[in-house]
């Protein structure tokens, strides 16, 4: 299906390398681990500032999660709300049960223009659903506008964060992609001439390709107006000199009201890029007679949403506003980057959101891909609890397990139901701590440290010596102690 | 007062001095301690690694255990979270009402160690002697479930010759993060050396934290790389004085 | 051709069967939290330097004027530009129109015609101070949306009472939604190459403000 070349991460979730094992590469490659953690630290000192000073800053995210709760409890409510507004608006609206469907409405609408080329916004959602490879062999070529999206385009690379998805790149890394496909070969790696050198390139296309496909931060019920939030101006140029304009949108990006933008907005620059309000937002409702695209589609896309939002404790996992305030504080992400996470959705909410997006058939291994630290929960501006949805997945993940043969090969697991045992009586935890006391000195050196163990305990062992096991216990000392009182 | 320890199932079996520490400390504070001999473990190692099954019966036992007792001591951050945030839903779920009242009388009866010293006894000079320059680590639990703040701090800050160093970066765990520190051994040993580089970098001779947890990975490190520098639990820098100084530590 | 209609009703009913008890939406929605801030305190000279100060701090240019001075105010920004060929949307009052330069108005000006302006003028709805935002709603004085796009200069005229303080205030302004609106925080930007903000990708480089003291 994806047919990579060997080494590139593969952001497919059934495909990629379990979590601890796509991490072994990238940990060892300091140039990307530096590039990473570079552009995880200026992001979040930048949000930090703009956080501290915003004084009512805990009150816009109660106000944003409530918001986004409310939302997810009458969904289809909302939906068909934005729906008629939207049509009543000029538009058009379609509803993908999965990617698959998704892919061939798109290609579908391409074909009604006879549409051979497109321009495109960045989304997440489009990379969900694979949609550029799927149209590229449907001989529909696509030109991404976003400049991390071409640096990943022309540098055949996969996304690694979801706000600023070549992050893992650095100035001298773009210099060389954009030299060599660009024909460029006097450029310099000053950020300002690679940026102009974009500018440039993208300049043509946009004024002569007329279809383009985007995404949407948030759909207004209750006007039908969509909302996308950016940076560089190639969403309003893609939003603006089209014929045709094909919006793809989670079901999960409603809103109720144009006003709740006052508190969405708020949030979400801040959480995103550290600024208190990005560079251009803009909102469309339907078509505008002589002013933009005057064809225009939105698909709204399920593929796993229903049934996240059909679990009560899980449903909070659809109140993202993908803004990546997570993935930015989390101190796992901030060494490994995204691609080890094997899916368009790294960090945090990628832990949560892609295991349940593949119905826990796949990526098994991204709940476990946390030390549950908590910054992502204290971070998130729609208060999703990420560490509580982790565990959930967790215990889901164990209970397939059981039922596995496997499970009986597994040191872990079985040293986990062992464990159990040991604990359900205190005579039973403190004859096991007995023999495990004389066992593990078989292990122990004269300075009382255990520098190598075997099986699980070797994951310890590789890189951390653990002291010896005392000779008494606590509850011993404490025994001995009642002892001599009396 | 009179206080019952909850001493984990880790300390119990790896850091028993700790325990000492504690019974020291708050024997001296005047604190009438006792010890349940039927306690074993809080389940916390369960529920967080997907075993939720076998965390049921480990909460019950230790609310069970406990339910008579006037004050729950514990010197480990994590298990208090555990108790606090997660035994509610376990507790829940399990769907027997006494058990659900005895938890809820018991919940606002179990402290954490800082949180006993100062929101219990209302002390932040312990009477502690430890002349050593100190860096103090935040764990994650302590810093995001418990909200500890500036307890420790306070605490540390009445320790006679103690010299606190600064720690850069308080607030980025240290990757120990219970059985991720094995099931995903690398990542975690990558951020273990990024903690240690800001823990050695304070030019301390030891690291403190509330949770042996994190203290065996950072003093794991410490030990396999000659860091020149040891781990020390709080308890022990508290329990510590000029006539019993600290056991030696790590 | 669209997807077969059972996908919308199959989604649908997923939806509802998914958030029990089913809900009807609104009721809920009138009782949620809003605690933050939804009026700002700031006095009216205090509010508009805010604006100047983050309009300045995108390296936006700010000059204040006054409802007589502005044409004059006007010629001078556009002499200052260097540039001489510029579009405006067919609204703007005609005084507004400086002597001796291009002028191209939009009455239905092709995507070339307004490409090859080296510069654009026009009218604002709104501004929030808090952020330096401008707010186009695109009428007759504010253009269509491609008239402030393609330019590279992009000079905006807005009122002192067209300015606010916070976000909410905009909203609480314009309760009722325009069909078209663009928020413009500075120009345009990325921060995707090492972090480093680099201005003027696509969109105007050069954004210039006149803030007229239109109130006593």
């Amino acid at each position: 299906m994806n047919h990579a070349p060997a080494g590139h991460p593969i952001l497919d979730p059934r495909l990629a390398p379990p979590f601890p094992q796509a991490v072994l590469p990238v940990l060892r490659n300091p140039q990307l681990r530096k590039n990473v953690a570079h552009a995880i630290d200026v992001i979040q000192s930048k949000r930090a500032r703009l956080v501290a000073e915003k004084s009512d800053w805990q009150d816009l995210r109660t106000a944003a999660s409530g918001l986004r709760v409310h939302v997810l409890e009458n969904l289809a409510f909302y939906l068909e709300q934005f729906e008629a507004n939207c049509t009543a608006a000029g538009g058009h609206v379609h509803w993908a049960a999965d990617a698959a469907q998704a892919r061939q409405i798109v290609l579908d609408l391409l074909r009604q223009q006879a549409a051979n080329e497109v321009i495109k916004i960045k989304t997440m959602t489009s990379a969900e659903i694979q949609l550029n490879p799927f149209l590229e062999a449907a001989g529909v070529s696509v030109f991404e506008t976003d400049l991390a999206e071409i640096i990943l385009q022309l540098g055949e690379q996969e996304p690694s964060h979801i706000v600023v998805p070549a992050l893992h790149v650095n100035r001298a890394q773009v210099r060389e992609i954009f030299a060599r496909r660009m024909g460029l070969p006097n450029l310099s790696d000053d950020p300002q001439e690679l940026t102009n050198a974009a500018r440039a390139y993208l300049r043509q296309k946009f004024l002569t390709i007329p279809t383009a496909i985007g995404g949407a931060n948030f759909l207004i019920a209750e006007t039908g107006g969509v909302a996308v939030v950016e940076s560089e101006g190639n969403g309003r140029m893609c939003l603006t000199l089209p014929r045709t304009m094909i919006t793809l949108a989670g079901i999960e990006k409603v809103l109720p009201s144009f006003q709740d933008l006052e508190v969405m907005l708020q949030v979400l620059a801040r959480s995103a890029t550290g600024e208190r309000m990005n560079p251009y937002t803009s909102l469309w409702t339907g078509v505008t007679p002589n002013d933009g695209p005057q064809n225009f589609h939105v698909v709204l896309l399920d593929n796993g949403r229903s049934s996240i939002l059909a679990r009560p404790k899980h449903r909070q996992t659809l109140k993202c506003i993908r803004c990546a305030a997570c993935m930015n504080s989390c101190p796992v992400y901030r060494q490994t980057g995204g691609h080890a996470y094997g899916s368009v959705y790294p960090g945090p909410i990628g832990a949560i959101l892609t295991p349940q997006l593949m119905r826990m058939h796949y990526a098994q291994s991204l709940p476990y891909a946390s030390s549950l630290c908590g910054a992502c929960y204290e971070v998130c501006p729609v208060k999703i609890n990420i560490p509580e949805v982790l565990l959930e997945l967790r215990a889901e993940v164990t209970n397939q397990e059981r039922g596995q043969a496997r499970r009986f090969f597994d040191p872990m697991y079985l040293g986990l139901r062992v464990a159990n045992l040991l604990f359900s009586r205190a005579w039973i935890f403190h004859t096991a701590q007995f023999f495990g006391r004389i066992g593990l000195r078989l292990f122990t050196r004269k300075d009382g440290w255990i520098h190598s163990l075997p099986s699980i305990g070797a994951k310890w062992t590789q890189t951390r010596d653990l002291r010896g096991l005392p000779n008494q216990t606590f509850h011993s000392w404490w025994a001995a102690r009642q002892k001599e009182a009396k | 007062m009179r206080a019952s320890l909850f001493i984990t199932c880790y300390n119990d079996t790896l850091y028993p001095e700790t325990g000492r520490a504690v019974v020291t400390l708050l024997e001296r504070l005047g604190v009438q301690l006792d010890f349940h001999r039927g306690q074993t473990c809080c389940g916390q190692m369960h529920a967080n690694t997907g075993f939720r099954a076998e965390a049921f019966s480990q909460a019950k036992r230790f609310v069970r255990l406990y339910q008579d007792t006037e004050t729950v001591i514990v010197p480990s951050s994590s298990c208090v979270a555990m108790i606090r945030d997660q035994y509610p839903g376990l507790i829940e779920e399990l769907g027997n009402d006494a058990l659900r009242r005895q938890f809820q009388a018991l919940l606002p009866r179990v402290f954490e160690l800082s949180e006993f010293l100062i929101d219990r006894l209302k002390v932040e000079d312990v009477g502690a002697y430890f002349p050593h320059r100190v860096a103090y680590h935040a764990s994650c639990h302590g810093l995001r479930a418990l909200h500890l703040g500036d307890r420790p701090f306070r605490l540390l800050a009445k320790v006679r010759g103690l010299d606190l160093a600064p720690l850069p970066n308080l607030d980025r765990c240290c990757g120990f993060g219970g059985t991720f520190s094995v099931k995903n051994a690398e990542v975690s040993s990558a951020m273990l050396a990024v903690k240690l580089q800001d823990v050695v970098s304070t030019g301390a001779e030891y690291c403190t934290a509330l949770d042996n947890s994190c203290l065996m990975h950072l003093g794991g490190a410490m030990h396999r790389q000659y860091a020149g520098m040891k781990t020390i639990h709080m308890a022990q820098i508290l329990a510590s004085t000029e006539d019993l100084p600290a056991e030696a530590a790590q | 051709m669209t997807a077969p209609a059972p996908s919308r009703q199959q989604i649908l009913d997923r939806i509802r069967k998914a958030a029990q008890p089913p809900q009807d939406g609104s009721s809920a929605y009138e009782t949620l939290p809003r605690t933050y801030i939804r009026q700002g305190q700031l006095t009216p000279e205090a509010r508009l330097a805010l604006l100047i100060e983050r309009l300045r701090e995108y390296d936006a240019e700010v000059v204040e004027s006054t409802p007589t001075a502005l044409p004059a105010a006007i010629g001078t920004q556009l002499a200052a530009s260097g540039k001489h060929s510029f579009v405006a949307p067919a609204g703007l009052p005609t005084e507004w129109l400086s002597p001796g330069f291009d002028w191209r108005i939009d009455n239905s000006l092709t995507t070339a015609q307004i490409e090859q302006a080296e510069g654009v003028l026009a009218a604002a709805a709104c501004a929030v101070a808090d952020s330096g935002t401008i707010v186009l709603h695109h009428s007759a004085a504010e253009g269509r949306r491609l008239l402030t796009l393609l330019p590279d200069w992009h000079l905006c005229i807005l009122r002192a009472s067209q300015v606010v303080e916070t976000l909410p205030e905009y909203f609480a302004r314009f309760h009722q939604s325009p069909a078209l609106v663009t928020w413009i925080s500075g120009p345009s930007a990325t921060a995707d190459i090492e972090m480093t903000r680099i201005k003027g990708v696509h969109g105007p480089r050069f954004l210039h403000i006149i803030l007229v003291h239109d109130q006593s």
